[in-house]
């Protein structure tokens, strides 16, 4: 008897917390009026800020899988000096307040000599368009080295051995064997790492600053219009949001099917 | 000259090491390592192969010294127990993948491909992905694809051992000759000694990270240098001093005496090996050529496959004896039983 109702509790509570975030998310479309919504998508700013959400999160997604896969394959198949220490500095920004992130990159590009040495050479971080890439990347890249760690880890060593026995050097080895088996985990982190970087808030706002039609991403969008108490253009945003993710989820995910591998298999 | 020369080889890998390593293989050889769970068997093989930099030793090939050379330009190929077969590519593809690191025209790869799956009996195999063959079918394509590149040195880590009984008697009897019609030198990580029976021509022991006996398989099961290659081969293993050796060699183990053919210095100690195989039960006494014939009592009985291991107490002394399930049920084997033993004067070696 007491197990059913420890059973029924359990139940409850999942069921429960579903209904409510279905009932959030749901109200994101039911609230405001369509012709509202229309407005704003016509708006330029959101044309703006749609525009360069997409382009910053594709050149972020980019760079960070081009860092992110060796990242990824070192840890999981070398033993090196620093190697722990690596792990766990990539750690920290999963525990680590984005806001923080984004006051600590601030001060590394703004305040010291290596921000100069770049500022020197005409390269700006702060406020600039460029600091949305770099706080995206960084916020990115460790949630993906990690699933790319994780999907290199998943195949066996022994694979690579087996190449390297037939004649392939390392580098052909990882391109030949181990590249097309990590595919399916290839593709679900090139997901995380667009959805993370097009949702990336704190530490562009702080980095790359929120500054109307400049440095406006999607997610700046939302918190501006917000503020102005124009909650249209706030929804509409929000809404832009989650499209554009799913979205990217649909066409990795057709991109992957045509291969006949699934993203989760 | 030998085509594999291993000497003085160390390594440590925290869990497993290599002390002192030294190992010749000659061409053709076909060489199986045996030993308990982590004696380092896989390690050597690994090291052989090239993918552990190793702390001190060096490894000849063919009057080469190849210790630091990266296993791609070893020459040398691996087929591992859990096959490996890459689930990207089909059959044809995985056969095909060493061929193709080769300077060899596309007609060249197909026809090698093709040669050696009709030798391993899996040309009707060729379009399929790994992932929806059988076990054995997916062991015979990574063996054909370790053989094509025609590997100075093919080298096998417990290849059978993922498989069913039969499947690894059909096995058996395919690689032997396909390693004979591709004039292959092969060492064989194995814990199975019917591996050991069927294929190999040298055997090596290994205990500890160390070889502790290498020889033909005669002298390991036969002529064991060690208790521990003894214990672990399951022969049987006397400590007793010579009283006399005139046309027989007469050896006082406790209270019983033993005869062998073999040749001792009168007041030696020696210690002497009988196969289990070699010892033949009976319930009652009558003539028989035989030299040795004692009463036991059976102490322990284990079935192990087609036959009983049997523990048996000879006058104080532990003996163990091996026997089909017909003859046990012929002889009402059961714990407890008291019967004779016999083995000839010829099953007895003196082995130190």
């Amino acid at each position: 008897m007491e197990r059913l109702s420890f059973r029924l509790f359990t139940i409850f509570i999942a069921l429960l917390f579903a209904l409510f975030l279905f009932a959030a998310i749901t109200t994101l479309f039911l609230i405001p009026k369509p012709n509202e919504i229309i407005e704003s998508i016509k708006s330029e700013e959101m044309a703006y800020s749609l525009k360069l959400s997409l382009v910053t999160a594709s050149i972020s997604t980019l760079l960070v899988m081009l860092f992110g896969i060796p990242i990824g394959y070192a840890l999981s198949r070398f033993d090196f000096y620093g190697k722990s220490a690596v792990k766990s500095i990539l750690d920290l920004p999963m525990a680590f307040p984005e806001l923080v992130l984004g006051l600590a990159l601030l001060l590394l590009f703004g305040r010291t000599t290596f921000g100069g040495a770049l500022n020197s050479l005409g390269i700006n971080v702060v406020f600039t368009k460029l600091g949305i890439i770099v706080a995206q990347f960084f916020t990115a890249l460790p949630y993906t080295a990690r699933v790319i760690y994780t999907a290199f880890e998943s195949i066996s060593k022994r694979y690579e051995l087996v190449a390297r026995s037939l004649g392939y050097g390392e580098f052909e080895t990882f391109r030949k064997v181990t590249l097309p088996m990590a595919r399916s985990g290839l593709f679900a982190s090139t997901i995380i790492a667009f959805a993370r970087s097009v949702g990336t808030f704190g530490s562009v706002l702080i980095l790359a600053g929120g500054s109307y039609m400049n440095t406006e991403i999607l997610p700046v969008t939302l918190y501006l219009n917000i503020s102005y108490g124009n909650i249209g253009m706030a929804i509409t945003s929000g809404i832009m949001l989650i499209i554009v993710s799913f979205t990217a989820i649909l066409i990795f995910e057709r991109l992957e099917g045509s291969k006949n591998v699934s993203v989760r298999g | 000259m030998s085509l594999l020369e291993v000497k003085d080889l160390n390594i440590n890998l925290g869990e497993f090491h290599l002390r002192d390593v030294s190992l010749t293989v000659e061409k053709n050889n076909y060489l199986t390592i045996i030993g308990p769970t982590g004696a380092g068997k896989s390690v050597l093989l690994e090291v052989i192969a090239g993918f552990y930099p190793i702390k001190s030793g060096k490894i000849t090939l063919a009057g080469r010294n190849i210790t630091a050379l990266p296993p791609e330009n070893r020459g040398m190929s691996i087929v591992y127990q859990d096959f490996m077969l890459f689930p990207h590519l089909n059959v044809f593809d995985n056969i095909a993948f060493g061929l193709r690191k080769k300077a060899l025209s596309r007609a060249e790869i197909e026809r090698e491909v093709r040669t050696i799956s009709r030798e391993l009996r899996i040309d009707q195999l060729l379009h399929r992905k790994p992932k929806t063959l059988s076990g054995g079918e997916q062991q015979r394509v990574a063996i054909a694809r370790a053989l094509v590149i025609r590997p100075k040195m093919l080298l096998m880590d417990e290849p059978f051992s993922a498989l069913d009984e039969k499947t690894r008697e059909k096995l058996r009897s395919m690689v032997k000759k396909a390693v004979k019609d591709y004039s292959t030198t092969v060492i064989h990580v194995t814990h199975d000694f019917e591996d050991v029976f069927s294929l190999a021509n040298r055997v090596a022991v290994m205990k500890d990270g160390r070889i502790v006996q290498e020889g033909t398989p005669e002298e390991i099961f036969c002529k064991p240098t060690s208790d521990f290659v003894a214990d672990f081969v399951g022969t049987n293993f006397f400590h007793g001093r010579v009283l006399e050796s005139s046309n027989i060699t007469t050896i006082s183990i406790g209270n019983i005496a033993i005869y062998t053919t073999e040749v001792a210095e009168p007041g030696a100690e020696v210690t002497l090996s009988v196969r289990p195989e070699a010892i033949i039960l009976t319930r009652e006494l009558g003539m028989y050529s035989a030299r040795n014939v004692l009463p036991a009592r059976v102490v322990k009985v284990k079935k192990r496959g087609h036959v009983l291991w049997l523990t048996l107490d000879v006058e104080g002394l532990t003996l163990r004896a091996v026997i089909t399930l017909n003859a046990a049920e012929l002889l009402g084997i059961k714990e407890g039983v008291k019967l004779y033993i016999m083995f000839k004067a010829s099953s007895v070696r003196v082995i130190g």
